[in-house]
C-alpha cells in the first residue's frame, strides 16, 4: 500500500480547471484511498488519492467524480469534489475538495468513549437530523443516490448541529450500477441479504438508522435478539440486519424490544421522544424494513416531524432530563407531566402558538426564520429571537428581538406596545406579537409568568 | 443550554478481542527481536488510532509469548491503556503449547460479554519443536477459535508457511511475510489495524476474509533479500 502514497511537495493538477497545486501533509488513509492536505495559489484543500486496487475493482469511479464536479454540490453541506487530479508521470486519480473546517467533529463522536464523546443537547440532535434530512432531500431530488450513508461520512459542529457530509464518492445517478454495498448495520436489509443493490430507497433506510443513533447513540435493531448474541459472527449478522430483522420498539412484536437493566437509557430516550419522530421510527423499522415506497419515511416527512420536536424541547427541572412536549408519558391535558428520567412533575413551560405549531419558550429558546418567516420554512441560522430573564429579576422571562424591524404587540385587554430592533417583550398569557411576517400568541406555562 | 442529556450506564458495546501471539524462540534473538518490538510498539497507536474509529467496539488486546514453553505476556487490557514491554528471546519454538493456552481464552469463559470474532495474530521466525498438530486441533475444537480471524506474519526466510497457511486455514489468505525490519513494521502495523478497521469499512460483497485477503500487503521480496 506504501507505493500508492503521493510525497509531499508531489505537484498535481486539475483536469477540468487545469490549475496547478502542490500535495501537502497525509491526513489519513482509509478503505478508498489516502487523504492529504493539498494548496492551489496558497489556498488550502483536501487531495483524495484513491489505493489502485480500488480503481481497479471500481471502474466507474473515475466517470462518476467527473460527473459530480460537472453537475455542482447539490446542498453546501456536502463536501463535493471540485475537481479531478493528476500526477504527472503517475498512474492513478484523486479529487480535491474543500477542507473542513475544524471546529466539526466526526458523528461517530456521538457514540465514542469519554473523553472523545460528545453529547450535545437533545434539541442540537434534532436539528442534526433534520440538516440531514434537508442535505439528502436535495441530493435525492437531482435524482442523485448516495447508496453508503453511514457514521463516518458525517461531521457535526456540536454546540449548534450544523452538519457537512464527506465521503461523495460514491454519489451516482439513482438506478445506476452501484460501486459498494454499504457500511454495516447502515444497510437496508435486502442489501444484507444480497437481493438488491443501494439506491435512494435504501438511502432512506440508512438515513433512518443514522437518525435512530444521533438521537439514541445506539442502533435500531439491536434489542433483546442481538443481546443474546454472545459472538456476532456473519450468520448472526445476516440474522439481525437482513433475514429477521426487528425493531427494539416494534409495538407489534416484542421478540426484540429492550432488555430491562440493559437497554434503560434507550428507552428513556425513547420514550422522551415527540410521538411524531417515534411513529415515523416505528414506520422506518416495521413496513420500512422491507424495500418499497409504502415503509421507508421520506425525508420531507422526517424534516415536519423533526423541526416540531426541536420546538418542543424542555429539561426537567429537578434532573435535566430533556423531553419532547408530547412525549409518551405527558398526559394529553397537557398540565401534568412526568419526567421519564426520575418521575419528577415537570411544570409546562409557555409556549408560543404560531398557526398549527408550538414553540416551547424555555429560557434560551431561541426562534428563527423557519418560525417567523412562512416564506422560508426549514431555515435557521441566525437567531431572530432568544428567550432570556430580565436583568433585574430572574423569574420575570421575555423575549428579545434580534431581527432589524420592529415588532407590535397587543395584549388581551387590548393594550399594545411596540418592540424595536434589541427590546424585549415580556411573556404573559395570551399575549400576541406581530413579527412581520408572522403573528403569535403566549400561552402561559404551568407556573404562569408574572 | 447544555444539560445532561444521554447517559449509557449500564450499557455496554461489544468486544473485538485482539490476540497476538509472538515467537520468542532463540532464534528471533538479536535485531529479529528487537525489530519486532519496535514494529509492535509502533504499531500500538495507529491500533489505537483505529479503534478509536470504531467507537461501538471495544478493542482488547491479549499478548502469548511462546519460546520454550507459551505464557501470557499481556492480560486482557483495552488497547488504549496497553503499554509494551519489550519481549526477550531465547529457547525452543513450542507453536503448539502457545496455540493450546490460546484455545483455552478463546471460550465464552475466556471472552466474557457480547463479542465480535476475535482477531489472532500468529508472528513466527522458525519451526515449530513441539507438537504443532496438538495445539492446532485445540484451537480448531474452541467455541470461538474456528471463528476467529486468523492472520500469520513469517519472519525471514526460515519461517514455516505450510504450518503458518494451516493455522490461517483460508483458502486465499497466505501468510504474510516480513523479510525486513522496514517490512515488518508494515506487516505488523496492517495486521493489527486492518481487522479492526474492517467492523466498520464500507461493504464491497466480498467476506471479511476475503476482503483482508485482497487488501493484505502485497508479495514479498525474494527471500535472500532479507537484511535484519
Amino acid at each position: 500500500m506504501a507505493v500508492s502514497q503521493l510525497r509531499e511537495g508531489t505537484p498535481f493538477r486539475l483536469r477540468a480547471s487545469g490549475l496547478a497545486g502542490t500535495v501537502g501533509a497525509l491526513i489519513g488513509a482509509g478503505g478508498q484511498g489516502a487523504a492529504y492536505h493539498a494548496s492551489i495559489g496558497g489556498k488550502p484543500f483536501v487531495l483524495k488519492w484513491y489505493h489502485p486496487h480500488v480503481l481497479e475493482a471500481d471502474t466507474r469511479l473515475p466517470g462518476r467524480i467527473a460527473r459530480a464536479v460537472e453537475r455542482g454540490s447539490p446542498d453546501p453541506r456536502f463536501l463535493w469534489p471540485i475537481d479531478l487530479v493528476e500526477v504527472s508521470g503517475r498512474e492513478g486519480l484523486g479529487h480535491l475538495m474543500a477542507l473542513r473546517p475544524p471546529r466539526f467533529r466526526g458523528l461517530r463522536d456521538l457514540i465514542a468513549a469519554p473523553p472523545a464523546r460528545i453529547d450535545p443537547p437533545l434539541v442540537v440532535r434534532a436539528r442534526t437530523c433534520l440538516s440531514l434530512a434537508e442535505s439528502f432531500l436535495h441530493l435525492h431530488a437531482k435524482g442523485l443516490c448516495y447508496q453508503d450513508i453511514n457514521f463516518g461520512a458525517v461531521f457535526i459542529e456540536p454546540s449548534s448541529g450544523e452538519i457537512c457530509i464527506c465521503d461523495n464518492d460514491n454519489v451516482d445517478v439513482n438506478g445506476a450500477p452501484a460501486s459498494v454495498y454499504g457500511t454495516k448495520k447502515f444497510m437496508a436489509p435486502e442489501i444484507v441479504r444480497g437481493e438488491r443493490m443501494p439506491d435512494a430507497g435504501t438511502d432512506l433506510y440508512s438515513m433512518a438508522v443514522m437518525f435512530f443513533y444521533v438521537l439514541h447513540a445506539w442502533h435500531p435493531l439491536e434489542g433483546r435478539a442481538e443481546y443474546e448474541v454472545a459472538l456476532m459472527d456473519a450468520e448472526e449478522e445476516m440474522r439481525l440486519y437482513g433475514t429477521q430483522p426487528r425493531f427494539m420498539f416494534d409495538p407489534a412484536d416484542a421478540s426484540n424490544g429492550p432488555v430491562a437493566g440493559f437497554h434503560d437509557a434507550i428507552v428513556r430516550r425513547w420514550r422522551s421522544l415527540s410521538e411524531g419522530v417515534r411513529r415515523l421510527f416505528v414506520q422506518a423499522f416495521t413496513a420500512g424494513l422491507r424495500p418499497g415506497p409504502a415503509g421507508r419515511v421520506i425525508e420531507t416527512q422526517w424534516r415536519a416531524a423533526l423541526a416540531r420536536m426541536a420546538d418542543s424541547i424542555l429539561a426537567c427541572p429537578a434532573c435535566g432530563y430533556e423531553h419532547a412536549l408530547d412525549a409518551e408519558d405527558a398526559d394529553p391535558d397537557p398540565r401534568r407531566f412526568a419526567c421519564v428520567a426520575c418521575g419528577a412533575e415537570v411544570p409546562l413551560p409557555p409556549r408560543l402558538l404560531l398557526g398549527r405549531d408550538a414553540v416551547v419558550l424555555c429560557q434560551g429558546a431561541q426562534l428563527h426564520a423557519h418560525h417567523l418567516d412562512p416564506a422560508r420554512p426549514f431555515v435557521y441560522g441566525e437567531p431572530l429571537a432568544r428567550v432570556e430573564a430580565h436583568p433585574a429579576d430572574p423569574a420575570v422571562t421575555g423575549l428579545r428581538n434580534l431581527t432589524a424591524d420592529t415588532w407590535t404587540s397587543r395584549l388581551p385587554d387590548g393594550t399594545g406596545a411596540a418592540v424595536p430592533p434589541g427590546r424585549t417583550i415580556r411573556l404573559v398569557d395570551g399575549l400576541e406579537v406581530d413579527f412581520g411576517r408572522r403573528r403569535g400568541t403566549v400561552a402561559a406555562g404551568q407556573s404562569p409568568t408574572r | 443550554m447544555t444539560l445532561p442529556d444521554i447517559e449509557t450506564a449500564g450499557l455496554s458495546h461489544r468486544q473485538l478481542n485482539f490476540f497476538l501471539v509472538v515467537d520468542c524462540s532463540g532464534s528471533m534473538a538479536g535485531d529479529k527481536m528487537a525489530s519486532l518490538n519496535y514494529a509492535l510498539r509502533a504499531a500500538l497507536p495507529a491500533m489505537r488510532e483505529a479503534a478509536a474509529d470504531n467507537p461501538e467496539t471495544r478493542v482488547m488486546v491479549r499478548v502469548l509469548r511462546f519460546s520454550t514453553g507459551a505464557a501470557w505476556h499481556v492480560e486482557p487490557t483495552p488497547v488504549e491503556a496497553v503499554e509494551w514491554g519489550d519481549l526477550q528471546a531465547d529457547g525452543e519454538t513450542h507453536m503448539g503449547a502457545a496455540l493450546s493456552l490460546l484455545a483455552g481464552a478463546l471460550t465464552p469463559e475466556g471472552m466474557p460479554g457480547r463479542q465480535l470474532p476475535p482477531v489472532v495474530v500468529l508472528v513466527s521466525d522458525g519451526q515449530p519443536t513441539d507438537t504443532f498438530e496438538d495445539g492446532l486441533a485445540r484451537l480448531m475444537a474452541s467455541p470461538y477459535g474456528r471463528k476467529a480471524i486468523r492472520i500469520a506474519i513469517a519472519i525471514g526466510a526460515d519461517a514455516d508457511l505450510d504450518v503458518l497457511t494451516r493455522f490461517i486455514g483460508h483458502p486465499e489468505f497466505r501468510p504474510l511475510q516480513a523479510h525486513n525490519a522496514e517490512s515488518l513494521v508494515n506487516r505488523i502495523k496492517w495486521a493489527t489495524t486492518a481487522p479492526v478497521r474492517s467492523v466498520s469499512t464500507p461493504v464491497t460483497g466480498a467476506t471479511p476474509m476475503e476482503r483482508l485477503a485482497q487488501e493484505a500487503p502485497a508479495a514479498p521480496p525474494p527471500a535472500d533479500a532479507m537484511v535484519w
